[in-house]
């Protein structure tokens, strides 16, 4: 891991499901503390994306390196990046067995060796960080869903990543939990951390978002920053695909 | 706001009571009528009728018992070893049935193509033959074994028509026992450690620690029991040894025993096989992506989300499994395993008291049973997912 060199540098991506060609030849530079926002119609590959930075999907050809660490068949490449990269998922996947706690402990006991006492006090601080602080002891399955997603993120914040990758974090909740959410990630890219984030919200990628990237059949299409994205956008697709999801 | 107290007659409660009481007097008030008809009917025949039998010596021998037994014996000796004997056949076929699924179970759900076809071949066998024509045919087999003289040498084991000679422990039959129960408790003891919420908050080092130091307690026991009852200047090992027409030394497994043990690990093995498949499956793909995430290996993803989450999946489906295959090892009278089923049906024909004798066999099974599924339910109940919002388990 070198720090200094860019956090994600993805050259050439491309990636199969079967013959479906699923990202093409995708190329994107990140800099450290750099927020970018990916959107672009349902089946373009957004998600594929990113999970192929932390690996949950193997790519078939060209280059990812996270800060400087080459992901290839190396699994302590992989490991090394997964320790750096925390992910927050559309549905949560918080673990229903484990408390609120221990969902936010586990790894950096068992990844981190951290001793549990200090991987508690930092679960805690987290926790109190996405508001959620009174719900500790609590299990998953007796919170709300935008609870559960701002647990979600204090699990992966537990982790001390260098960055975060978030995938539609609030496309399954109702709209009332959806600022709570929001209101976190806000305060996380404003406190300087990497994001690469998928979602629709154009509200939140207007406010925190350094650069705003529209994806369409495996492709990067326009890369801008928001202001730029928003009101002059160069690309006939982006034109169609913002009408659309703005017109809601 | 606080709701009006009801009208006693109009509560929920008062009615759930009276309605339970009264079909509990009910039911009493039939078992009694029903007792003293018989009692009526036997004695005008000239039958006694009680359970003093249970004090006579039965006259008769056991094939097989875990303690002493002699036909000089009383007939509730007889008995007690007899529902000991169903008791560790369910302990060796409960046992044996779980690791044969789990291990059936993770083929069918793995990658690889060989190992799925195996399990699937393996589970569609012996869950489409009948239990008691499986039991028949390892019999059958047992029974064309060669005779001690010719007995077929597996390294330190024996095989022949006689059973199956396994080396054992050169020290005396109790300490065997007691060794065997020591380790089990060291063993048991290691795993509630290790799975027990009341240790969760130990650091994980410490607990392994701990746990291991549980079992090293129990081997040392062991060995302290075994330096203590060895007799001295024999060797430590007793291994089979063909002497002449029988085989001296080593623990003889007798192929009742065996055909039966093999015949419940084997057929309970693929229904677990399939419940452990379908724990599996209802894991959620999220809960692994996440674990993985965040950084956790491939074993540590296995043993800290998969296995706990398709555990709790398995577990209602697995009780009554297990309860049904305590039942199955009354299938053991047809080979002529001394089982508490065969023990009541010899104490029948000897005794005549078929009432007195049906009635203790349904208490036996009914106490076993109940008592297994008790304690695997309050598992279940403290182990299960709490709350609705489970969110993303399929
Ligand atoms: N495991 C898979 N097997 C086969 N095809 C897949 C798989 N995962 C994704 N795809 C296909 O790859 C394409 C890109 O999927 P991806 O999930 O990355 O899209 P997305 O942009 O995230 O869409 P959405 O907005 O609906 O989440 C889709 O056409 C999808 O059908
Ligand atoms: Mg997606």
């Amino acid at each position: 891991m070198d720090l200094t060199a860019p956090a994600i540098a993805i050259r050439d991506l491309n990636k199969f499901y079967g013959t479906f060609h699923a990202l093409c030849g995708l190329s994107l530079t990140v800099r450290k503390g750099e927020r970018v926002v990916v959107c672009g119609p349902s089946g373009s590959g957004k998600s594929t994306m990113i999970r192929c930075i932390n690996q949950l999907e193997e790519h078939d050809s060209g280059e990812i390196r996270v800060f400087g660490t080459l992901l290839d068949d190396n699994l302590a490449s992989i490991d090394a990046v997964r320790r750096e990269v925390g992910m927050v998922f559309q549905h949560f996947n918080l673990f229903p067995h484990m408390t609120v706690l221990e969902n936010c402990t586990l790894a950096p006991i068992l990844v981190r060796k951290t001793p549990r006492a200090v991987a508690e006090a930092l679960a805690l601080k987290f926790l109190e960080k996405v508001r959620i602080l009174d719900q500790a002891s609590k299990f998953p399955g007796q919170l709300s869903g935008g609870q559960q997603q701002r647990v979600a993120i204090a699990r992966a914040l537990c982790m001390q990543p260098e960055i975060l990758l978030f995938d539609e974090p609030t496309s399954a909740l109702d709209p009332e939990m959806i600022a709570e959410v929001l209101d976190v990630m806000v305060t996380l890219a404003n406190e300087g951390m990497t994001m690469i984030c998928v979602t629709h919200e154009m509200g939140f990628a207007r406010k925190v978002a350094d650069r705003v990237i529209f994806m369409d059949k495996g492709e990067i299409v326009e890369e801008a920053a928001p202001a730029a994205f928003f009101e002059a956008p160069r690309n006939e697709r982006t034109r169609l695909f913002l009408s659309e999801v703005l017109a809601h | 706001m606080p709701m009006p107290a009801a009208p006693l007659w109009r509560s929920r409660t008062t009615r759930s009571l009276l309605l339970q009481g009264g079909f509990a007097l009910a039911l009493l008030a039939a078992i009694v009528a029903a007792t003293l008809t018989a009692r009526a009917n036997l004695s005008a025949q000239g039958m006694t009728s009680g359970f003093d039998f249970l004090w006579t010596s039965t006259g008769w021998e056991m094939n097989f018992t875990l303690l002493p037994a002699a036909p000089t014996d009383p007939y509730w000796w007889f008995l007690l070893l007899g529902l000991l004997n169903t008791l560790l056949m369910g302990l060796i076929g409960l046992g044996g049935a779980s690791v044969i699924g789990l291990i059936v179970g993770l083929m069918r759900s793995g990658r690889n193509p060989a190992a799925r076809f195996l399990a699937t071949l393996y589970i569609e066998l012996f869950r489409n033959l009948p239990l008691i024509l499986q039991l028949f045919f390892w019999y059958a087999l047992a029974n064309a074994l060669p005779n001690p003289r010719a007995a077929l040498d597996l390294g330190p084991a024996l095989l022949s028509s006689r059973g199956i000679y396994l080396p054992g422990l050169a020290v005396p039959y109790g300490a065997a026992i007691v060794i065997a129960a020591i380790l089990l408790l060291g063993l048991a003891l290691a795993i509630r450690v290790l799975a027990a919420r009341r240790f969760a908050r130990m650091e994980p080092v410490p607990r392994r620690v701990l746990a291991l130091s549980l079992v090293l307690l129990a081997i040392l026991a062991s060995a302290a029991i075994a330096l203590a009852t060895h007799p001295p200047g024999t060797g430590w090992l007793s291994l089979p040894q063909p002497r002449g027409l029988r085989i001296d030394g080593g623990i003889r497994v007798q192929p009742e025993f065996a055909c039966l043990a093999i015949a419940i690990m084997t057929y309970g093995g693929a229904y677990v096989g399939e419940i452990v498949r379908g724990g599996f499956k209802a894991v959620g793909r999220g809960q692994l992506e996440a674990a993985r995430a965040l950084g956790l290996s491939p074993w540590q993803v296995f043993s800290r989300v998969r296995l706990p989450l398709a555990f709790r999946a398995m577990l209602p489906i697995l009780i009554n499994q297990y309860v049904w295959l305590i039942k199955a090892t009354t299938l053991g009278i047809a080979v002529g395993f001394s089982d508490f089923f065969m023990v009541i049906a010899s104490s029948i024909t000897h005794s005549g008291q078929t009432l007195e004798l049906i009635g203790i066999l349904m208490g036996g099974f009914l106490v076993v049973n109940f008592s297994l599924a008790a304690v695997l339910n309050r598992l279940n109940r403290a182990i299960a997912l709490k709350g609705h919002n489970t969110g993303g388990a399929a």
